[in-house]
């Protein structure tokens, strides 16, 4: 293709757009709510207009209406309509929709290129990180010293319940949202994503669920932790059934996310761009989201029959109807496990990629790399009932899952390998990417290590369901996630911005977060050895000084995020500007100018070796 | 900054450094569990702390290794400033390390998992074919111990030294999780299904029962009282406890 979509279409561009001219979040936010009031109405002037105002029909039936109207009002339908009326976009309509000329206002609507997309991943996993923070530090706060001081029970199980579902959903999309979105379709040579309107209906979808979690607790809340098995989630209110119409949605914008990641690397490589030639983060994305592909409708599923159960009065997980809390479990530990390596493998492939380019060196065997992301992936399926061990469930299976959950040490321990060969002899440039990496290689063998005791079933019986579990994970999450996220951001944020995050402020945060995790977690190791369990609001006081501890390392930990929020908005507006290639890297999204323009390339490029051949010309400012 | 292209640049800084961070690492291994888990009163218990023990021990080389390349990398080869340093030695793949971490975490993890699958055989294994049996209620959020062949019926856990006993595990509401703390042994008390565990006794004294699986609002105060005591002093109890109609 010799001319753009660009070129072709700048004197239609006044007509374009359509309907989509007057959709933002703004009218979004108004949809769902007259769809939502709409749907309540009808629901209970013709199903039980003498019953409660939210029973559980009508708060799903509420709750769907919501959904539908958020959908409508961003825009998500505009598309499929006009096709079926025969009156498809045209170019201009297509250069609407990808937000061309619009200036801010694109990150606020329904924009299909791949770069708002990423922007809007971050805002969205900053903002769940933040809300998600808040409540650990609540948490924290009412677990400072025993007793029941600051909320009460029903309050707490509603925090620790939220803080739970609202990590998992912003770690999901941490670091596959922003990257696997912005940077990614730039890395392998292609204009956009395959499917640039699927693009922003991942998003979208993902922002209509995770503001009914918001709708969650104004209906009394979710107070059987995020786990939510039958049969105590009876015993929930109707705010289980919003929560499980969040999952049902999440589920949706995951799936759609993760065909169009899959089918992008696949299919939208330029020329050369072989998959042993793609930067080492294309394989993180697409095996993470090729996992997601399969972990996800076990909890679309889980949660759909969850619904079915409490509206409709079917009995797949109440064992007096002849169903089991056992089926539930395994759904959803189907799901539950594989979504750790979800959330693992990119962070870990953005480690990989800021080691390679800092390091000034290729990636220590590549095909190392790959086997054992792709590996991981694979065993992840195969361990999930490692978390019923403590169960009753099928002890004689006991044996073979723990086999399966520890061969996971194998590829994990590749994972080092590749890290420490990559930078062995480097000459490694001390930039804040590569301070959070190191932090990540820290904190991860800590998170490593003491999964592999909870694998052993003899500790298991000892261990689970105690804060031991909540540390290790925590390490994992916190420790290693977190910390590969900030390193990714701190890597691409001068390609969003053409600004560096601010080094200094940028260390600060490392040097607080970092020194407060191990001041936390450690102790909390050493409160669930003591025997204290997870999800308690209060405990003995033989555990005071390692929880005071804990709280303390929360509040350092806290700190510290703030210092990385004032960095990050700080450097955007105002960092000291980056250039195009601020890294020296040799991969695509260095090469092309920042901020990138739409669709990228105006010459499509040809690729002959691998990004990591690092050469002196290169360095040339 | 020491010059990174020099080849000769001494490992020997490095193996000292991983040699020490083993010992520490062996030594937290050899005091930290036992040092912090609940006194143990049980086999199974007895179990639990060694295998934390030897699994640290095992996984304090790992570890101590990654930690000392770790710090090595980054006291030899890092680089500040604002300009980017020059390209280094390209190696893109060896063999041989790969071949031998590969075979090196093989056989880590065939040690662990013979380890663990005897361990669960041992854990398994019944000791006697005459247990007590001990029937555990649970509901929200309070423990029932019942002892079938009489009908005494109580909330704190009276078990015999020596003997072995078998838990018969359910719940009347929601699933718990029975846990004795101690003893180092768990399993879940599910409505409608009747799961078991069983575990020695071997220490005379007090310990805790808690639960372990979130159950609603006052789950962090479903605990119960138990005591180890001597068969006879069992029988007396047994004896003097009221009768349940």
């Amino acid at each position: 293709m010799t001319t753009t979509l660009e070129h072709t279409a700048v004197a239609e561009e006044s007509q374009g757009g359509g309907l989509a001219r007057y959709q933002n979040a703004g009218t979004a936010v108004a949809g769902g709510v007259l769809f939502a009031f709409l749907f309540w109405l009808i629901a209970r002037k013709t199903m039980d207009p003498t019953g409660e105002a939210f029973n559980d029909q009508v708060t799903t039936i509420l709750g769907c209406g919501w959904i539908i109207g958020f959908w409508f009002g961003i825009g998500a339908f505009n598309g499929p309509m006009r096709w079926l009326l025969g009156r498809d976009h045209s170019r201009a309509d297509d250069l609407y929709y990808a937000g061309h000329n619009q200036g801010r206002a694109r990150y606020w609507k329904y924009t299909t290129d791949h770069k708002v997309v990423g922007v809007q991943y971050i805002i969205v996993t900053m903002g769940l990180l933040g809300v998600g923070g808040l409540l650990a530090m609540a948490i924290r706060t009412e677990l400072i010293m025993p007793g029941n001081h600051f909320v009460n029970q029903q309050v707490y199980n509603a925090f620790i319940s939220l803080h739970g579902m609202i990590m998992i959903l912003a770690l999901i999309v941490a670091i596959a949202g922003p990257w696997a979105n912005f940077v990614m379709p730039i890395m392998i040579g292609a204009r956009d994503m395959a499917f640039p309107r699927l693009n922003a209906l991942s998003l979208w979808t993902l922002v209509s669920a995770a503001s009914l979690l918001v709708a969650v607790a104004a209906v009394g809340g979710l107070t059987m932790g995020w786990v939510v098995l039958a049969p105590i989630t009876d015993q929930n209110g109707v705010g289980m059934d919003l929560f499980a119409l969040t999952i049902v949605v999440f589920a949706v914008s995951s799936t759609v996310g993760g065909v169009n990641v899959v089918c992008t690397i696949l299919t939208m490589r330029t020329k050369g761009m072989t998959l042993e030639r793609v930067p080492i983060f294309v394989w993180g994305a697409i095996t993470t989201s090729a996992l997601a592909l399969y972990a996800f409708p076990f909890f679309f599923l889980v949660e759909v029959l969850q619904l079915l159960d409490r509206n409709v009065a079917t009995s797949f997980f109440v064992s007096g109807g002849g169903g089991t809390g056992w089926l539930q479990a395994n759904l959803f530990w189907l799901m539950g496990h594989p979504e750790v390596y979800v959330i693992l493998t990119p962070a870990v492939a953005a480690c990989f990629e800021i080691a390679a380019v800092m390091a000034r060196k290729p990636v220590f065997s590549y095909r190392t790399a790959v086997a054992a992301m792709v590996g991981l992936s694979g065993l992840s399926i195969l361990v999930w009932a490692h978390h019923m061990f403590t169960s009753g469930w099928a002890p004689t299976l006991g044996g073979p899952f723990m086999v399966t959950t520890e061969i996971i040490s194998i590829p994990t321990g590749l994972f080092f390998l590749v890290l420490i060969g990559t930078l062995w002899r480097g000459h490694i440039w001390m930039k804040l990417p590569t301070i959070w990496m190191f932090g990540f290689i820290a904190n991860f063998i800590i998170g490593g290590i003491t999964g592999i005791y909870l694998s052993d079933i003899p500790i298991d019986n000892q261990l689970h369901g105690t804060m031991f579990v909540t540390a290790h994970f925590h390490y994992i999450f916190v420790g290693s996630v977190l910390f590969g996220a900030v390193a990714a951001l701190a890597f691409w944020f001068p390609k969003v911005t053409g600004r560096f995050l601010d080094e200094f402020l940028g260390r600060i945060s490392f040097w607080l977060v970092f020194i407060g995790v191990q001041v936390t977690f450690l102790a909390m190791f050493a409160s669930g050895l003591k025997g204290m369990p997870r999800r308690v609001s209060s405990y003995s006081v033989i555990f005071d000084h390692t929880n005071l501890i804990t709280t303390i390392g929360a509040y350092i930990i806290m700190s510290g995020m703030l210092v990385l929020l004032g960095a990050i908005i700080k450097s955007w507006g105002h960092g000291e500007p980056s250039g195009p290639n601020p890294w020296h890297a040799n991969s695509l999204e260095w090469m092309v100018p920042t901020p990138p323009p739409l669709e990228n390339f105006d010459v499509m490029p040809v690729i002959t070796e691998d990004p990591y051949n690092f050469r002196e010309e290169m360095v040339r400012s | 900054m020491t010059d990174s292209d020099n080849d000769k640049t001494s490992l020997k800084s490095f193996f000292w450094l991983w040699g020490i961070l083993t010992i520490v690492g062996v030594v937290l291994g050899l005091y930290g569990p036992s040092h912090l888990m609940p006194k143990s009163m049980s086999p199974n218990m007895h179990l639990t702390i060694l295998t934390m023990v030897i699994f640290t021990v095992a996984a304090a080389p790992v570890a101590a290794g990654v930690y000392a390349a770790t710090i090595y990398v980054l006291r030899n080869w890092t680089h500040k400033g604002d300009e980017p340093p020059p390209p280094a030695k390209p190696v893109r793949e060896n063999g041989i390390i790969v071949a031998t971490w590969v075979s090196i975490s093989v056989l880590l993890t065939l040690f662990l998992l013979i380890w663990g699958l005897g361990a669960l055989a041992e854990d398994n294994a019944s000791a006697s074919s005459n247990p007590l049996i001990v029937n555990v209620i649970a509901q929200q959020w309070v423990w029932t111990f019942q002892y079938p062949g009489t009908h005494v019926e109580s909330n704190s856990l009276y078990l015999p030294e020596g003997r072995e006993v078998e838990f018969h595990v359910s719940s009347d509401d929601v699933t718990h999780g029975f846990w004795i703390v101690q003893m180092g042994v768990q399993v879940d008390a599910n409505p409608g299904v009747i799961t078991t565990i069983h575990t020695t006794p071997n220490v005379l004294g007090t310990f805790d029962v808690r639960c372990e699986q979130f159950c609603g609002l006052n789950h962090a105060f479903m605990d119960a009282l138990g005591d180890v005591v001597t068969p006879q002093q069992f029988s007396t109890w047994l004896a003097a406890q009221p009768q349940r109609t």
